[in-house]
């Protein structure tokens, strides 16, 4: 059985391991220049050395490359699951030759556990390569930008594309299996696969484990990247971007209102008389007047349960729709 | 010795649709099955279930003593040549072979490659560029080299052309002959089966309307000829299949299991029929039936009676 399903996924392996070939040779020659950048930035300019600086550097040259190669890694599983999974089943349901199969002597269990995990293993084999090539390459700046956390690269990165990759092709074949036409699965399997890739992000993940709810006083110190005195009408004192403060974490909250001591949203009225037009000398001005204000964040030393729990996650997902096949299966076509 | 075939109410439904209702069959070993119908009358269906391709909605159904599809011995006494035969069209001839060695642990790798050779297949050709006739070839070799016990074929002959047909169940026949299996064969032409089938089963509206071996079915089903209103009333035990009557005869094709027609009737006014008129006298019983109950489907063709 392991050599027919090797005999017909064949041609489809080689376009996998084609496109992995050249994805690693693009990804490798990233990897070499992002640690040229490093070791100029941060390790060999001696006392010139600036952490901030080299941050701007790297961020600057790399974060549009890095997207793509992330959206590339995000991509492959998708890829996998309609391609891979979606005509494994669908196609022999498709040409009828599920009818020639079935009766080989080799139950119908057998025959889609031998497809299901030669595919779904070699998903995840390929999924895996990828990823470890991005974590690598990316690695120096992962390092300096700590922001590993963040929605657009927490995905593409380590653990969570080997789950991607499990549940995107074993979805692809019970999708094939209900559909039962090659086309229409695939397109049906990047669709499913999309919605999740929204839906995990916006609802699930920020709630896998409950958020740190933390109380900052405003200080001189503080560092914040909008400061808001509302518009015309809304006097409401708010503050944003306070996220950089809490290195590598997972800031969930966006803008959040500025509170002065008995927990009211601070107005223009209230630091009107600070504000005269030298930012520095009015935030500190600010300051003196015992603000705090309330942030909600997963903290950096939440990522590895995080990728876990989402990787899990999806594998569970993906087991599910596995047993449903193999209860279909076994009950045979209709 | 186990049957071939026993089922019990065996019926198949799509959503309300019937495709096969109540049927209730024992065949035993060592016969060759025509299987007869209409398109549409349910012999695929029949078939399938048969083979264990698909899961009756009620009733039992047992093959050669076990459920169809249950293990992989028991899918090892089973060769089924799907309708169409499918073939992977990517995969060659000589794949399709090791395809079979591989998945078969009772395959005969002389047996398929003899056959191969016989009927002029090149084991380099990709099965997707083979004529019907080819890949018909092809299909009824994988089924036979696993050496099953019962060989099952479902319209093994309908794609291709007359010419074509009778060659090819002729090949079958003596092929069959030498592998000593049980078969069954279905198709939507009595002239294609009656020639080499020893057992018969008509199926109908997805109903069985008769099944039995040939001879003593030719036994059992007489034509009666008489002046109109001598055979109104017939004793118990012979039934009438079919009744033409013009203004001053009456023409009967009756089933009689009990041997009293002879008691009945001068033995002047009783023929034989042939297998033909009397699957026809059933057909045409079938569709009075289903032409009187109105919401039934329209799409069932009269069964074309080669000869």
């Amino acid at each position: 059985m392991i050599w027919l399903t090797w005999r017909q996924f064949r041609a489809q392996a080689l376009i996998g391991l084609a496109a992995l070939a050249a994805l690693a040779i693009f990804l490798v020659i990233l990897g070499m220049r992002i640690r040229g950048t490093y070791d100029a930035n941060v390790t060999d300019c001696g006392t010139t050395c600036s952490v901030t600086n080299a941050r701007d550097i790297m961020e600057d040259t790399y974060f549009g490359t890095l997207l793509l190669a992330g959206l590339l890694i995000v991509l492959v599983p998708a890829l996998l699951g309609a391609f891979w999974g979606a005509p494994l089943v669908a196609r022999e349901i498709e040409t009828g030759t599920y009818r020639l199969v079935w009766n080989q002597s080799i139950t119908r269990t057998r025959w889609l556990a031998v497809k299901l995990t030669f595919v779904t293993l070699a998903g995840v084999a390929l999924a895996g390569a990828f990823s470890l090539l991005l974590t690598w390459a990316a690695s120096p700046y992962d390092k300096l930008l700590t922001a590993r956390f963040e929605p657009l690269i927490f995905p593409t990165r380590n653990i969570v594309p080997l789950g991607y990759a499990a549940f995107a092709v074993t979805a692809g074949i019970v999708i094939g299996l209900l559909i039962r036409r090659t086309i229409p699965a695939m397109a049906v399997t990047l669709a499913v696969f999309a919605a999740l890739q929204i839906l995990v992000p916006t609802f699930l993940r920020p709630h896998l484990q409950p958020p740190v709810t933390e109380t900052v006083a405003f200080t001189a110190d503080t560092t914040v990247s909008e400061f808001s005195t509302g518009g015309p009408t809304n006097k409401g004192v708010s503050i944003n971007g306070y996220g950089s403060a809490v290195p590598g974490s997972w800031m969930l909250s966006g803008r959040v209102p500025l509170l002065d001591a008995a927990g009211n949203q601070a107005t223009r009225d209230t630091i009107d008389g600070c504000l005269k037009g030298d930012f520095r000398r009015d935030m500190a001005c600010v300051a003196q007047q015992n603000m705090h204000f309330e942030v909600k964040y997963q903290p950096a030393s939440r990522y590895w349960t995080f990728q876990w729990l989402e990787f899990g996650a999806y594998l569970l997902l993906g087991g599910l729709l596995a047993g449903f096949a193999f209860w279909r299966v076994r009950r045979g076509l209709s | 010795m186990t049957p071939v075939l026993r089922s019990d109410g065996l019926t198949k439904r799509y959503g309300r649709r019937p495709a096969l209702s109540d049927a209730t069959l024992s065949i035993p070993a060592g016969r060759i099955v025509g299987l007869v119908g209409p398109n549409g009358a349910g012999k695929s269906t029949l078939l399938s279930l048969i083979a264990g391709i698909i899961a009756p909605t009620s009733g039992t159904i047992e093959v050669l003593g076990s459920q169809p599809a249950a293990s992989a011995a028991q899918l090892a006494k089973v060769g089924f040549v799907a309708q169409d035969t499918p073939v992977y069209s990517a995969l060659s001839v000589g794949d399709h072979l090791r395809l079979g060695a591989r998945l078969n642990p009772k395959w005969d790798d002389l047996l398929a490659r003899q056959r191969i050779e016989q009927v002029g297949l090149d084991l380099a050709q990709k099965a997707g560029r083979l004529s019907g006739g080819q890949r018909a070839q092809l299909a009824l070799t994988l089924a036979a080299a696993k050496r099953p016990q019962l060989l099952i074929f479902d319209e093994p002959v309908a794609s291709l052309d007359p010419l074509a047909r009778r060659a090819f169940l002729q090949s079958l026949m003596e092929f069959v002959a030498e592998l000593e299996v049980s078969v069954i064969l279905s198709s939507h032409l009595l002239g294609d089966l009656e020639r080499v089938c020893d057992y018969l089963v008509v199926l109908v509206g997805s109903r069985v309307q008769l099944a039995g071996d040939v001879e003593d079915l030719l036994e059992e089903h007489r034509r009666v000829i008489a002046a109109r209103g001598e055979l109104d009333s017939l004793p118990p035990g012979i039934e009438v299949i079919q009744a033409d009557h013009t203004a001053r005869q009456s023409t009967l094709v009756v089933k009689d299991t009990t041997g009293l027609l002879a008691q009945v009737v001068p033995a002047a006014d009783v023929e034989r029929l042939d297998l033909e008129d009397m699957v026809l006298a059933y057909l045409t019983r079938a569709a009075s039936i289903t032409a009187a109950a109105p919401a039934r489907r329209h799409t069932e063709q009269p069964l074309e009676a080669q000869r």
